[in-house]
């Protein structure tokens, strides 16, 4: 009882010792520019396609997610580290596994939400919709950090392997089978699997073995698609193996309305920007043209009003995150921190990355947000929360 | 660990900033390579990223607000070729559907479905608001009951492919009247411009804007629009009345159909015959019609008319070709498609504003007010006629008789105006002088636009005299209206002042202009240009005019139980060698205040003596009065007499009789047989040379070589062209009645 007090008294002591100082100028910086961006490009390509109600209401819902967002950041921030560590405690980061994955599962009860043949919203009522696959990604990411810091060097066993493995691939699973959401899952997966890798001391099986499996996946993927297109099953085919075959040529006209249109168009409005764009509102793709384009083809939009410029600017900001994680990662002071800077790291890095490939179709589409610059509240809010975690490590690792 | 773990952080971190790299690399690469194509690629496309709403062009209403002409909207059928083989099954229900619930042949369809399977616009034809429902309720019954029926069956049915068919908005122009005022109205191309008419002078006014709307498609091609609403045109509001237009045109058809092919095998009642009616307190246009006329709704319809009559028109509106034995079958298509062409100009073309011709002594009332006005004659003034005048000096003396071989000796100046007289004319022309007669001629706005808000307005600047072209034998000719040309609605806009106290308005033809919700955006007041002759002067005219109707030329115009006044005019179309008139009469009613002014143009009729054209003239007018004046709440003043009550009765003429029924009665009962008649006189002006000798051409009129027999030229310049011929020799005669010429 006495132990407990005095404790108490320690970690009181030590929180105070704490002092606040100011967050991570490089990371502010670049998530500030990325959400102004964001704000304009969602404002200018909204403005056309949605009449003037509609389009004032993209551009505040974004905003207002936004705002809750940098509230989250400011909360985090100013939690004790202890708090951050308490989310991976293996009550809380179990408790919030299940969390998500019931949300995932919510999506089979009415609430569910369908858009587009696909449920992937719960519909909040007025409080808007979230969609749940955004939640498992962090749940996941706490998951894996707190599992990790927790059993320490079993993680180089087999078993102690296995466990965060089977519960990533679960999550990726349940993402994937009940909101028909590949993107998400991948990333899930991308996510669990890199930050497994980076957390153990084995090398070579681990490349091997997840490269082998992605290609295997993509291999077979591809070889469905050809035989399915060989046998003529060009209006029954799965929608995926279209998309693969509309990745190796957009101009096929049997896809023309089946998303080579999406795909080709998108590609038009990269290639007509230049170097230097047309000029922030200036582009025309967005007229109705390319669809989803505040969404996952914002990249697009990007590229035609702002050019070469404007594209790699974004990137470069992402790429600033990026280095930011890694750099509070190596400087975390526990292998806790580490490991949730490298798993933001990853997300946003993944996330990016399949963004601008599905948009340039350098692989096949596959609806992928753009981080903290594509229209939609979750993915937004969320990865600032992440982002708020990484904040809250690097001013464990100032003290 | 912590090392190993950091190590393979920093590889992974390098690894995605590589990726990162490599995407701006792929971004740009893709507008290196293609960005040209792809730019234009963009630009291609531009004009199918939106859809335009089309706007509806605003309605023309006459005074009463009766709908002339207003846009419909109605559909085009669009086929989706691609849609339909993607579902070859459905393809004969779909094709069912569309033949029997809209009317559209199915085989044509077929046809187009097999030849063009990846088209996916085309129009297959327009159908109304009523065909589509139809059509639609029949897919969704007919579907159902597929559906249901499938349920129980091993082979399934093919349902309706509704993505086969879709449909687009447009608009109609529709003119419920048909040609009622086709002349006036004008119609509208195919892609919506105004041609001819109010239709062209108001086209900015009537035409709106299109709306747009905004079509994209979703992640799974679902389609999404936005909508900005279209701006639809203004509605004009004109100062046509249906029913004095319907009148008009009505009498003007029944003249042509009783004059068809009289004296000219096959051709119309006349080239050209007009009427004007308007309101000589505002210049507004009550009516303005001519014959021959058009369907508004179908422009190029010339099936009312016969083959020998499009020839006609055709030669009228200046077709000079002709079709030659030995030429290919397209060179004759050609030629027919040329022909019929310039025969629908000649029709679209509004002769009441739009042709010139020479009045005649419709004018005699100008040169007589101009002349009072000036000073130079007064009322009461008497005049000797000895049925020539001779002026000029030696050589270029020129005589010109007067229609009275022997005079109409020594008569007032009511009685010149009344009989017509050409000498009393040109003896006031010689008193008012060049500059003066001149100087009228242009407060009366001749030679001059009157700038009615109708598209076509004819330029008149070059065919009346002026300073320099004018000598004594032009300015003789001007006085009783030949030698310069002028069209209806400048005459009859003058001839509004003269009779309303001298004010001469802008003849006008809208008088309010409002937009699609009713609003009035624009009125438009009667503007008076200027005053042209004295309230005295204008009385005395009124006066003289009454006196032709009542007891001169033109008593056949009185309408039955009212008096009015005019004058009537008949002017020789010379210079063609051929034996044409245009004739006509300038009227107001009623005599006591005057109210309306009303001029009847014949031109060229169809009818062996020109004194039956004269005569016809006069009639077309009254009958028209006839109708209009009790419709337009003025009531008869004058007994009828048992003749005429009759006349109106068989008429049908019932309401008029009624309404008028005290004064006709009484009428009935004073007089117990018809007056007789005015024999009114005939009067015949020729022209000839001073010297001795000579003869004339029995049919024209024209003097004659005594010795050669051909005809002698002119000694004034304006009556030969360049080769020393004959021409515009304009051998006046007027008013003749069917009393026969005497030398004849």
């Amino acid at each position: 009882m006495e132990d407990e007090v005095r404790k108490k008294r320690r970690r009181k002591k030590r929180d105070k010792r704490e002092a606040i100082v100011l967050p991570d100028a490089t990371i502010i910086l670049a998530l500030f520019g990325l959400m102004v961006v964001g704000a304009v490009m969602v404002y200018s390509t909204t403005s056309y396609t949605s009449n003037l109600d509609a389009q004032s209401n993209f551009l505040k819902k974004q905003i207002l997610a936004e705002v809750i967002g940098i509230v989250g950041i400011g909360f985090i921030y100013l939690m004790p580290y202890r708090f951050i560590r308490w989310l991976g405690s293996q009550k809380i980061r179990v408790l919030l596994l299940m969390v998500s994955l019931g949300s995932v599962l919510l999506l089979l009860t009415p609430l569910g939400k369908t858009v587009n043949g696909a449920t992937r919203w719960i519909d909040l009522g007025p409080a808007g919709q979230i969609q749940p696959a955004e939640i498992v990604k962090v749940a996941v990411l706490i998951y894996i950090a707190g599992y990790i810091a927790e059993k320490k060097d079993e993680i180089n066993t087999l078993r102690g392997y296995a466990v965060p493995f089977v519960v990533t691939m679960a999550g990726a699973g349940l993402v994937y089978i009940i909101s028909d959401n590949l993107s998400s899952a991948i990333i899930i997966a991308g996510i669990g699997v890199l930050m497994l890798f980076s957390a153990t001391k084995e090398w070579k099986w681990q490349i091997i073995i997840y490269t082998a499996a992605a290609a295997a996946v993509i291999w077979g993927m591809i070889t469905i698609a050809h035989a399915e297109a060989a046998a003529g099953h060009i209006d029954t085919m799965k929608f995926r193996y279209k998309r693969i075959l509309i990745w190796e040529d957009p101009t096929n006209p049997d896809f023309y309305y089946e998303g080579a249109y999406q795909t080709l168009q998108g590609l038009y409005a990269i290639g007509s920007g230049g170097v230097f764009g047309k000029g922030i509102g200036k582009g025309v793709q967005k007229l109705g043209k390319v669809p989803e384009v505040h969404n996952d083809m914002i990249y697009s939009a990007i590229c035609e009003e702002g050019g070469l410029i404007g594209a790699a600017f974004v990137l470069i900001l992402l790429g600033a995150i990026v280095m930011r994680c890694l750099q509070i990662a190596l400087k975390s002071r526990d292998i806790y921190g580490m490991l949730l800077c490298t798993g933001v790291m990853i997300h946003i890095a993944l996330q990016t990355i399949l963004n601008v490939m599905v948009v340039t179709n350098t692989m096949p589409n596959t609806g992928v947000s753009l981080p903290f610059i594509s229209y939609g509240g979750t993915s937004a809010l969320f990865l600032m929360v992440e982002v708020g975690l990484v904040l809250r490590v690097a001013r464990n690792n100032s003290r | 660990m912590s090392q190993t773990i950091s190590a393979k952080i920093i590889i992974m971190g390098i690894f995605m900033i590589m990726f990162f790299a490599f995407l701006i690399f792929r971004t740009w690469t893709i507008m290196r390579d293609n960005g040209e194509r792809y730019k234009k690629q963009v630009l291609n496309q531009q004009k199918y990223d939106s859809r335009a709403i089309p706007y509806q062009r605003g309605a023309i209403l006459d005074r009463n607000g009766t709908l002339l002409a207003y846009s419909e909207r109605v559909y085009n059928v669009i086929l989706d070729s691609k849609m339909a083989w993607n579902d070859a099954d459905s393809i004969e229900t779909t094709l069912n559907a569309i033949s029997t619930a809209m009317g559209l042949d199915k085989e044509t369809i077929r046809k187009y479905l097999d030849e063009n399977r990846e088209s996916q616009y085309h129009i297959l034809g327009t159908v109304d608001y009523e065909q589509r429902m139809e059509y639609e309720n029949y897919v969704a019954n007919y579907n159902e009951t597929v559906t249901e029926d499938n349920k129980n069956r091993e082979t399934k049915l093919p349902t309706i492919n509704k993505k086969v068919i879709w449909f687009e908005d447009k608009f109609r122009r529709t003119y419920p009247g048909g040609s009622l005022a086709c002349d006036v109205i004008g119609f509208t191309t195919a892609d919506g411009r105004g041609q001819y008419g109010l239709e062209e002078y108001y086209n900015d006014v009537l035409t709106g804007r299109n709306g747009r709307e905004y079509g994209y498609l979703t992640a799974e091609n679902a389609l999404e629009r936005t909508v900005v609403p279209a701006e639809n045109g203004y509605t004009l509001v004109t100062t046509i009345d249906s029913y004095i237009q319907s009148v008009c045109e009505e009498k003007l058809k029944e003249y042509d159909i009783a004059h068809t092919g009289e004296f000219r095998e096959n051709e119309m009642g006349a080239d050209n015959t007009g009427v004007i009616v308007m309101d000589i307190h505002s210049g507004e246009i009550l009516a303005m019609a001519s014959y021959p006329y058009y369907d508004l709704n179908d422009p190029k319809d010339l099936s009312m008319y016969s083959d020998m009559q499009v020839e006609q028109l055709a030669r009228l509106g200046g077709w000079e070709d002709d079709l030659v034995e030995g030429e290919t079958p397209e060179e004759i298509k050609k030629k027919e498609e040329q022909r019929l062409e310039k025969a629908s100009q000649m029709l679209w073309k509004n002769f009441c504003i739009s042709q010139s011709y020479e009045p005649g002594s419709v004018c005699k009332t100008f040169t007589v007010a101009a002349a009072l006005d000036a000073g130079v004659i007064h009322d009461g003034d008497s005049f000797d006629c000895r049925g020539y005048l001779t002026f000029g000096e030696g050589s270029k003396a020129t005589t010109i008789r007067c229609h009275q071989r022997y005079g109409d000796g020594v008569i007032s100046l009511k009685e010149a105006v009344e009989k017509s007289c050409n000498v009393a004319l040109m003896l006031i022309g010689q008193k008012l002088g060049k500059d003066e007669f001149l100087k009228y001629q242009k407060n009366f706005n001749f030679g001059l636009r009157t700038n009615i808000d109708l598209a076509g307005e004819m330029r008149t600047a070059s065919l009346v005299f002026n300073q320099k072209n004018m000598g004594i034998t032009e300015l003789m000719t001007s006085t009783f209206g030949q030698g310069f040309n002028v069209t209806m609605i400048q005459n009859i806009s003058a001839y509004a002042s003269l009779v309303n106290g001298g004010y001469y308005y802008q003849p006008h033809m809208v008088k309010q202009i409002k937009d699609s919700s009713g609003a009035v955006v624009d009125n438009v007041e009667p503007t008076v240009v200027r005053q042209v002759v004295s309230v005295s002067v204008s009385r005395l005219m009124i006066d003289y005019c009454i006196g032709v109707v009542d007891e001169g030329t033109g008593t056949r115009a009185r309408p039955a139980g009212y008096r009015i006044g005019g004058k009537t005019g008949t002017a020789e179309r010379s210079g063609q060698g051929k034996r044409d008139y245009t004739v006509s009469f300038m009227g107001f009613a009623p005599a006591d205040d005057p109210q309306i002014a009303i001029y009847v143009v014949i031109d060229r009729p169809n009818t062996a003596t020109q004194e039956n054209g004269t005569r016809n003239a006069c009639i077309l007018c009254k009958d028209i009065l006839t109708e209009i004046l009790p419709y337009l709440h003025i009531f008869m003043t004058e007994p009828l007499t048992a003749a005429e009550r009759k006349e109106l009765e068989e008429k049908g003429l019932k309401d008029t009789l009624n309404q008028n029924s005290a004064s006709a009665n009484s009428a009935s009962q004073n007089e117990a047989s018809a007056p007789v008649p005015m024999e009114p006189e005939e009067e015949v002006t020729e022209l000839r040379g001073d010297k001795e000798g000579y003869a004339i051409d029995p049919i024209n009129r024209e003097p004659l070589d005594p010795e050669t027999g051909v005809p002698l030229n002119a000694d004034s310049s304006i009556f030969q062209d360049e080769n020393g011929n004959p021409k515009e020799i304009t051998v006046l005669r007027d008013e003749g009645e069917e009393k026969d010429d005497p030398r004849e």
